[in-house]
């Protein structure tokens, strides 16, 4: 079960990264970013039991983190269906434990902490089920090979399928990388989050996270020969 | 910091993560890159690679996540959100009774009983009707076979044969004792005309 609360974060607050948001990694910059005060909101609307206007306006803040939870989900799974699930068990899980939401830390770092710790689950789940079930793969392209529905199909099929072996390529040096340097890989190339804010996700010293960061990128560089 | 004159690798990535962060390198570092084209040219080739990253991931988002998916999704959360903080509805299972069962009302227990009467019920007076409309009527009349449910229809004449008269004689012996029932009082004078054949045989074997 994924931890809902947040690791301390340290002093200082980085702007937020969310889709929409105006991007502003400057410091000293704004004190609080939009999705953190619409949090805080949504925390007081349910803290004064005004459930239906705290569900209207939490709809906002799924607008405004859903691309980039989407984007984390699935360069982590690498599934459609298992990233769906999991980014909305993300936002249900927010909504549920809004009330335990602080804002000494963004609204970002802490959903983005729940969003990992449940596709890290997932994750585990699949390991699970891999030892104990045969494989049903039948040969047939993976999911994230097919045209999503209602996605506009490519036209040229050489670079359809030029773009699914490029992809599979990073996939596969993407999972080569050791856990804790996928992890701030992810978060720190596909989630937009500074080595600081990946330090308060993860608890770890943000110098570490740079040295991981950098190494992850090395190793990457060397599997794919410089080019992704 | 710098190695043979040129900067380091991780430098070089710091500088990368600084910029990405929107704010600027170090003043050194810049003066380096904008004098050093082996230098400029590796930094170059980290940021494509980095930015290819990106709009792989970007693109492959997009294909596999549709706006219409992403909508739907975010109906789905919509949709999950109104249930949190209700209370989860226990539906009771037919085989599993709640505990306090005898406490319901006894009417609900009625059900059963009125239907196995009115089943019983239906049976007897089914077979006594049954009964009464069909005790006197003769044998099912045989129905002409079907054309598109049978085979091939073959003659009459196949299954009677010259070498099996007795086969015949009953046949007939059975006709005969049809017409003598009481619901053929039309051939009651043809049969008169005609002579039995039981009479007939009776007198073969008495000769």
């Amino acid at each position: 079960m994924s931890d809902p609360r947040p690791s301390p974060f340290a002093d200082g607050v980085p702007v937020a990264r969310a889709e929409g948001i105006a991007r502003d990694r400057r410091p000293g910059a704004a004190a609080q970013s939009p999705d953190t005060r619409l949090a805080i909101d949504i925390r007081e609307l349910v803290a004064h039991g005004k459930t239906e206007l705290a569900r209207d306006r939490f709809g906002e803040l799924v607008a405004l983190h859903q691309r980039r939870a989407m984007r984390i989900a699935y360069q982590y799974l690498h599934d459609a269906a298992d990233a769906d699930e999991v980014v909305q068990d993300a936002f249900v899980k927010v909504f549920s434990h809004i009330d335990t939401y602080r804002e000494t830390w963004p609204f970002e770092v802490w959903f983005t902490r729940i969003l990992i710790n449940g596709c890290l689950d997932r994750r585990k789940a699949r390991a699970r089920r891999a030892r104990w079930f045969a494989s049903t793969d039948t040969g047939h392209p993976p999911e994230d090979a097919r045209p999503a529905f209602g996605a506009t199909p490519q036209i040229d099929p050489e670079a359809r399928l030029l773009a699914r072996e490029r992809r599979a390529r990073l996939a596969a040096a993407i999972d080569r990388l050791d856990g804790r340097q996928r992890t701030i890989f992810m978060l720190s190339h596909y989630g937009d989050c500074t080595p600081r804010e990946v330090s308060a996700m993860i608890g770890l010293k943000e110098s570490t996270v740079r040295v991981h960061l950098f190494r992850a990128t090395r190793k990457l560089r060397s599997l794919l020969g410089g080019r992704a | 910091m710098f190695r043979a004159h040129h900067i380091h690798e991780e430098r070089l990535f710091e500088c990368y993560l600084t910029e990405r962060e929107g704010a600027s390198m170090e003043p050194l570092v810049a003066e380096h890159l904008a004098d050093c084209p082996e230098c400029a040219h590796r930094y170059a080739d980290l940021q494509r690679f980095m930015d290819d990253l990106r709009k792989e991931a970007d693109a492959e988002l997009d294909e596999v996540f549709s706006a219409e998916r992403r909508r739907a999704q975010q109906q789905q959360i919509a949709h999950r959100l109104e249930q949190v903080g209700h209370a989860a509805r226990i539906i009771s299972f037919p085989g599993h009774p709640p505990a306090d069962h005898h406490a319901l009302p006894r009417r609900q227990r009625v059900a059963p009983r009125w239907l196995a009467a009115a089943a019983a019920i239906g049976l007897i007076v089914g077979a006594g009707l049954g009964g009464v409309l069909f005790r006197d009527r003769p044998a099912t009349p045989v129905q002409p076979p079907v054309m598109g449910n049978v085979g091939p229809i073959e003659p009459a004449f196949v299954e009677t044969r010259a070498s099996e008269p007795a086969n015949d004689v009953d046949f007939l012996s059975e006709l005969e004792i049809a017409l003598e029932r009481p619901y053929t009082p039309e051939l009651v004078a043809l049969d008169a005309l005609t002579p039995h054949v039981r009479e007939v045989r009776i007198t073969r074997v008495s000769r």
